[in-house]
């Protein structure tokens, strides 16, 4: 059994483990605590991004190779992906990975991105809560102003690439401009589309088809359409602050830090506070799990401050937490990307227990750095953990407590979990795996490909 | 074994040499779902041969790391998210290999789960804790750089290609050779191995990961090199 807080720590725990101001048996709550954090002052050197051959060490020169050849096909060939912002958001931080590891592959790739204003982009915002199942009424005047700034867009933007990639709904009316020539367009789809609102959806529909092929990152979140239908799953990159591997030193400063102690189980879930993560649910399985057996409960995750949902979820957290010393509620600024990556590699276990969700890759970054997960069975979370094979799936509370006892008296199998997710995230949730779905698509759809 | 190794030089040539691929695999999402047993059964019979194949053979290769569980995604669904052990068993226990087309294989699992229907018909329209949802692959042949023109290059190759490749020669060939057989064992006949390559064919893919079928295949060529 190698999981980390396990084995002996690197030092022992010094007197200074717990804030020298913390009275006894007082919540240590660092949301409210930590003034200035000692971690900040030295973090550990950000790398220069990573290059293609810097992936091989991880993947093995047989990966690497395959997909040298699968790009050798496409040189002289163009892509381009078009989405509504080049900074924040998922969608940006993957094209600003992807985008350049296609240019080393020597495959020309393109990045447009949207112009609007609020008008447009809250129009757009509304349509992608409408299309993930809220409640909308498609308004002549909302539908108007999608088509007048995507016309706009179509005027300033060229499209003589091989193969036209849009994200995401804000762009879809840029398929007017498709020629009747061998170009190809494909509509990347981040969002869960598995219950659109039916008017919107009738809308974007006929834009949608107009395409060659339609991509979705869980079959669950697929429609049915005139089009092929492709799946590739979101990733992470296993080189970015959030996944790299660090310095054992740095991993006991974080613990020293917040005063998490090594020498005993650690359960974190690494979530924003918000209620379809079910943090207060997280808790609840804590303490039924604690009746059998001793551990600390992490609860990481991002800034509140500027969502007053987000605000109350985390008081309410804070008061389910109530006088508990072994609860570490962690109220992280969005740049503690180290600091997640530390406490996902010092936990015994990760939970992703929420009751909605997207795709959750918080599984694949706790898989990856070989983590036994127990996750409910929700949004993309089966296509990461299988039950009993690369983690466990639960339905509920109890189910989540009584897999916490069963992980933490069965370490051998915790460590099997834990070593199966990390391969089946090599094998589908990196970024080189979406990098050579991308040239397979494109060698797909351009006829290139040896079948 | 041991008279036909003696008897092998590792480094004489081949006839043909050994040019090792690998498959690439893109998944497409296919229209047919299934909340039950039945719906599960009929979309079996309609779907396309590339989803059979996705849910056998490929499923192998995507979970190349698993020497556990159930081997293929109809036996997986069977038991995670319909709860009826006994037909995950059935399903589990057919082996891919003992198919050389995508259509008896279909034949086969519709055949298992009609006869489960049949004895047990109150799980027929019971609904799954979660849908089973089809997929296909789009297949592209990937050539890599390693060929073998004699026993030595062909051991020292297994050990250095992708598992990736291992499932293409190992695993896949047969529905492309239309043979029970596979492309390592073919070509160690044309070397005149013949006992070796029927040992290669009897690896028990299914309790081993990947790379200890690759083990298996090397230590099997290596005693023929001996």
């Amino acid at each position: 059994m190698a999981l980390d807080n396990q084995q002996p720590a690197a030092e022992p725990n010094p007197p200074g483990n717990v804030p020298a101001d913390r009275p006894a048996g007082t919540p240590l709550l660092l949301v409210e605590r930590r003034k200035s954090p000692r971690i900040k002052e030295a973090p550990p050197a950000t790398p220069p991004p990573p290059q293609l051959e810097d992936y091989q060490p991880l993947i093995g020169k047989p990966e690497l190779d395959e997909l040298l050849y699968l790009a050798q096909s496409l040189r002289g060939k163009a892509i381009k992906m078009v989405n509504s912002t080049s900074v924040g958001g998922g969608v940006a931080e993957m094209l600003q990975r992807v985008v350049p590891l296609l240019q080393e592959l020597e495959v020309t790739a393109h990045w447009d991105v949207l112009n609007g204003d609020t008008e447009f982009f809250e129009v757009t915002k509304a349509f992608h809560n409408a299309l993930q199942g809220g409640a909308y009424h498609l308004t002549r005047t909302a539908r108007e102003i999608f088509l007048r700034y995507d016309e706009q867009n179509r005027s300033r933007m060229s499209f003589d690439e091989d193969v036209i990639v849009l994200h995401d709904p804000q762009p879809l009316a840029l398929i007017q401009s498709r020629k009747p020539n061998h170009q190809r367009w494909v509509w990347r789809c981040h969002i869960d589309l598995s219950n659109p609102n039916p008017e919107l959806w009738d809308f974007l529909r006929p834009f949608v088809e107009r395409h060659d092929a339609a991509i979705f990152s869980s079959q669950a979140f697929a429609q049915r359409l005139s089009i092929p239908q492709y799946l590739f799953y979101p990733f992470i990159d296993p080189l970015s602050d959030k996944n790299r591997q660090l310095d054992p030193a740095y991993l006991q400063r974080v613990c020293d830090e917040f005063g998490i102690d090594r020498s005993r189980p650690i359960v974190t879930q690494v979530s924003r506070f918000d209620r379809w993560k079910d943090p207060v649910g997280v808790i609840q399985a804590y303490r039924l799990a604690k009746r059998y057996v001793d551990c600390q409960l992490v609860l990481a995750g991002g800034s509140a401050t500027d969502d007053p949902q987000g605000a109350a979820m985390l008081a309410e957290v804070k008061a389910a937490a109530a006088d508990d010393s072994d609860i570490f509620v962690l109220d992280l600024p969005p740049s503690s990307a180290l600091e997640i990556n530390a406490l996902q590699t010092i936990s015994t276990i990760v939970i992703q227990k929420s009751l909605k969700e997207g795709f959750g890759l918080t599984v694949s970054e706790a898989l990856w750095k070989g983590k036994p997960v127990i996750a409910s069975a929700v949004g993309g979370i089966p296509n990461q953990v299988i039950h009993k094979i690369t983690g466990m799936l639960v339905h509920s509370v109890e189910g989540c407590a009584y897999q916490i006892r069963f992980l933490l008296t069965h370490p051998g199998l915790a460590e099997h979990l834990g070593k199966n997710g990390r391969e089946h995230v090599k094998e589908n949730f990196l970024i080189t795996a979406s990098l050579k779905r991308w040239l397979l698509l494109c060698q797909i759809l351009l006829g290139v490909a040896r079948q | 074994m041991m008279a036909e190794a003696q008897s092998h030089s590792p480094v004489r040539g081949a006839r043909t040499p050994f040019y090792f691929n690998s498959a690439e695999h893109l998944l497409r999402i296919e229209p047919q779902r299934a909340a039950t047993l039945a719906e599960l059964l009929e979309a079996i019979q309609s779907c396309r041969a590339e989803s059979i194949f996705q849910h056998t053979f490929r499923t192998l290769q995507e979970h190349h790391f698993i020497q556990e569980g159930y081997s293929n995604d109809f036996a997986h669904w069977a038991f995670f998210a319909c709860n009826e052990n006994g037909l995950a068993e059935r399903l589990s226990s057919v082996d891919v290999r003992e198919f050389t087309s995508i259509e008896t294989l279909r034949h086969c699992f519709a055949e298992i789960i009609d006869d489960y229907l049949a004895s047990s018909p109150v799980v027929r329209d019971r609904r799954a804790l979660e849908p089973f949802y089809f997929c296909a692959s789009d297949t592209v042949v990937v050539p890599t750089t390693f060929v073998a023109r004699n026993m030595k290059e062909f051991a020292e190759a297994l050990e250095r290609i992708s598992v990736h490749s291992v499932h293409y020669h190992f695993i896949e060939a047969r529905l492309r050779l239309s043979l029970r057989s596979n492309d390592f064992s073919v070509w160690l006949e044309q070397m005149g191995l013949k006992r070796t390559a029927q040992l290669l064919n009897q690896i028990d893919i299914y309790t081993s990961t990947l790379q200890g079928v690759r083990n298996r295949i090397v230590r099997i060529v290596e005693t023929a090199l001996a």
